[in-house]
């Protein structure tokens, strides 16, 4: 799909806000009026001699000389000091079904406002939204959110949750972590969806404010990371472990990809390994990949084979198992692992938690873990 | 392969004496470097022989180190200006790059008329990059629409400099300033993305000839400016061969840090790998022993 088709039907994803403010994605900005770029001084740096900085951000540490940008894109050293150059400059808002997210376990049924910067801190060679997450801030039109203006825009839309997503929020961090804060003092909960390349300082003190994180974890081998990801498998299986360690809610998605990590024995050890360090208790999606950005020779995922992936966890122990991106499949609704029965049905994003009360089974009382209410 | 010619073309008198380059000087360095390329007399008697007299030929300058170290205007103006005395259409020459607001703090006047030499960049109105990605070997970038569309021919016109990530900038990496997502590709020391977005269809099938701006060459601490490793060097190279043209400005960056008691690049872990990547990709030549240099001095 090219931009203009990308654009075409991305605007029709989610409910497009009130006037002035575009769906998701944006036209290439225009040079006649100038970029529309912050210069806020970045969190997680350190300043080094001759006007380098390093970045602490993410796992990569790019060690930049003056006027060069990090890998994301969005981040630059000018003089010496390292900026931030998308803080408010929001390319994507959508209210969105928190399904879409995806999360099952966080406000069935409910909207979050779901916001984007441009950028990115991987390369995916399968990105579902490269249009916007592998370009620079001035190469897509963007507009002006604080993050108080967003928190109040969710209060206004009845959204009890603002989601960071659709690129990788990492790299918007400063601005992710200050609307977090504003919409927290208004009680709307925080939810991160991210690729899990982020130090551990900086997930620290992202985990004092959010209240959930979906990681995307991509495949389960160093090598898969490095040729089709561009990135590294250990910080992400880092980043699990800390989200399974704190009070914020945790779930996983993996993408399968026909031919390139959709082996079940490779499946098998992902799961095993979730089971033991993030515990059988995380939610875990299994979602059907479709042709985009640079993978565009492998045909859509079947859904035999989510279906056997999803086998595959079970019998791991993974009490909480979907299949995503079928809608309409049976495996997407929430079983309860007491009693077997359906508690939350599904079907694409229409939700009946209508068995789940207080957290609870409907049925036998089984807890069901979750963010309910 | 054949071996490659590489020109260097140096004058003491390319500075004006207010310290900036002399039009008038560069324009004969031009002149005797196309002429060394062709083993011709007449620079301009080489020019058929690289374009088509209908050619839209697009000049990549590399201005992200703002007035201090990028292509400077005074060179960048006088090649296009000395084409158009040799045979090329002013209406068809393009002097451009990434953004206007590098273009205007590198000291250009952007400019799109419909006659005469245009000077603009990829995020002007009506230009921005192409709409279809180009995934080509490892890389997957949008092409500014200047490369992928408006031009037939190019010229690699970079500046020379030591580059913290990739060891050394020059023509074959100028064209990271072609694709949208120049960042992506900076691991591994660059290596292979520089090679492989030169190969790429929209520069490999356009591009005609490298020309480094060696007026003054960044040595050290790359690719930001800092005086104190800023060489003055007072020269062109030219090569119809991109790698051997960047193979030699390694060269004289090694030189120019052997003088200012710096260890090579090598020692420092930052040799650019790339140029033999690119050998190997038949891009051109990366060993000097395969590399004719001519050295010559203008007045």
């Amino acid at each position: 799909m090219n931009r203009r088709g990308f654009l075409r039907g991305a605007a029709g994803a989610g409910l497009a806000l009130g006037a002035g403010l575009p769906a998701i994605g944006g036209r290439l900005a225009s040079a006649a009026a100038g970029p529309n770029l912050s210069r806020i001084e970045a969190r997680y740096y350190v300043k080094r001699p001759d006007r380098e900085i390093e970045c602490r951000l993410c796992p990569r540490f790019c060690r930049l000389g003056d006027k060069e940008r990090g890998y994301c894109g969005v981040r630059e050293n000018i003089g010496g000091t390292y900026y931030t150059l998308v803080y408010g400059k929001v390319c994507s808002l959508n209210i969105d079904p928190i399904e879409k997210k995806p999360f099952y376990h966080v406000l069935p049924g409910t909207a979050a406002l779901s916001l984007a910067t441009a950028g990115c801190n991987v390369n995916c060679r399968f990105c579902q939204n490269w249009e916007i997450s592998q370009v620079r801030p001035e190469q897509i039109e963007s507009f002006d959110l604080a993050p108080e203006a967003a928190a109040a825009r969710a209060a206004g839309s009845q959204c009890p949750s603002i989601a960071y997503t659709y690129s990788e929020p990492t790299v918007f961090f400063e601005y992710m972590y200050d609307t977090a804060v504003q919409a927290k003092r208004r009680g709307i909960r925080n939810v991160v969806v991210t690729g899990g390349h982020i130090n551990p300082e900086p997930l620290a003190d992202l985990l004092e404010v959010v209240d959930a994180v979906k990681v995307d974890l991509k495949g389960f081998s160093e090598a898969f990371y490095a040729e089709y990801v561009r990135g590294d498998l250990k910080p992400v299986l880092e980043t699990i472990r800390a989200v399974a360690k704190s009070k914020a809610w945790l779930e996983i998605v993996y993408l399968v990809i026909p031919t390139l990590n959709d082996r079940m024995d490779g499946i098998r050890d992902m799961c095993r390994w979730i089971n033991g360090e993030a515990g059988d208790s995380v939610p875990v999606h299994f979602t059907r990949f479709h042709p985009m950005y640079l993978v565009k020779n492998l045909p859509p995922t079947p859904v035999s084979t989510l279906e056997a992936a999803q086998r595959v966890a079970l019998e791991e122990g993974l009490r909480f198992v979907y299949v995503g991106n079928v809608p309409g499949h049976g495996g997407e609704n929430t079983n309860c692992p007491g009693c077997g029965r359906e508690v939350i049905s599904r079907v694409g994003y229409r939700v009946d938690a209508g068995r789940l009360k207080k957290g609870k089974c409907a049925i036998c009382g089984t807890p069901i873990p979750g963010i309910w209410a | 392969m054949a071996g490659a010619r590489v020109v260097i073309v140096r004058s003491a008198k390319a500075w004006t004496p207010e310290g900036d380059p002399d039009p008038a000087v560069v324009t004969r360095m031009f002149a005797r470097g196309f002429a060394l390329l062709a083993d011709t007399a007449d620079g301009a008697a080489m020019v058929p022989s690289l374009f088509r007299a209908d050619d839209r030929v697009g000049i990549k300058i590399n201005t992200i180190g703002g007035r201090a170290i990028s292509t400077r205007p005074e060179v960048a103006l006088s090649l296009a200006g000395w084409l158009a005395r040799s045979g090329l259409a002013a209406k068809n020459l393009f002097v451009w790059d990434r953004t206007t607001r590098e273009l205007r703090e590198a000291g250009y006047t952007p400019a799109a008329g419909r006659s005469g030499i245009k000077v603009f960049g990829t995020d002007a109105d009506g230009v921005g990059y192409g709409p279809d990605l180009v995934a080509h070997l490892g890389v997957g970038s949008l092409f500014s629409k200047i490369q992928s569309e408006f031009v037939t021919a190019s010229i690699s016109l970079a500046i020379l400099k030591d580059h913290g990530l990739a060891g050394v900038t020059a023509g074959l990496k100028n064209y990271f300033g072609a694709i949208h997502n120049p960042n992506k590709y900076h691991d591994g020391r660059c290596d292979p993305f520089v090679a492989e977005v030169f190969d790429a269809p929209p520069v490999k099938s356009r591009h005609r000839l490298t020309i480094l701006d060696a007026l003054v060459v960044q040595f050290h601490k790359g690719p930001s400016y800092h005086a104190r490793w800023a060489g003055k060097f007072g020269g062109l190279i030219f090569s119809l061969d991109p790698v051997a043209a960047d193979a030699t400005g390694w060269a004289l960056i090694e030189r120019l840090r052997m003088a200012a008691g710096l260890p090579t690049l090598e020692a420092e872990g930052r040799a650019p790998l790339y140029l033999k990547t690119a050998e190997k990709m038949g891009l051109g030549r990366a060993g000097t022993a395969s590399i004719e240099t001519l050295e010559e001095t203008v007045e």
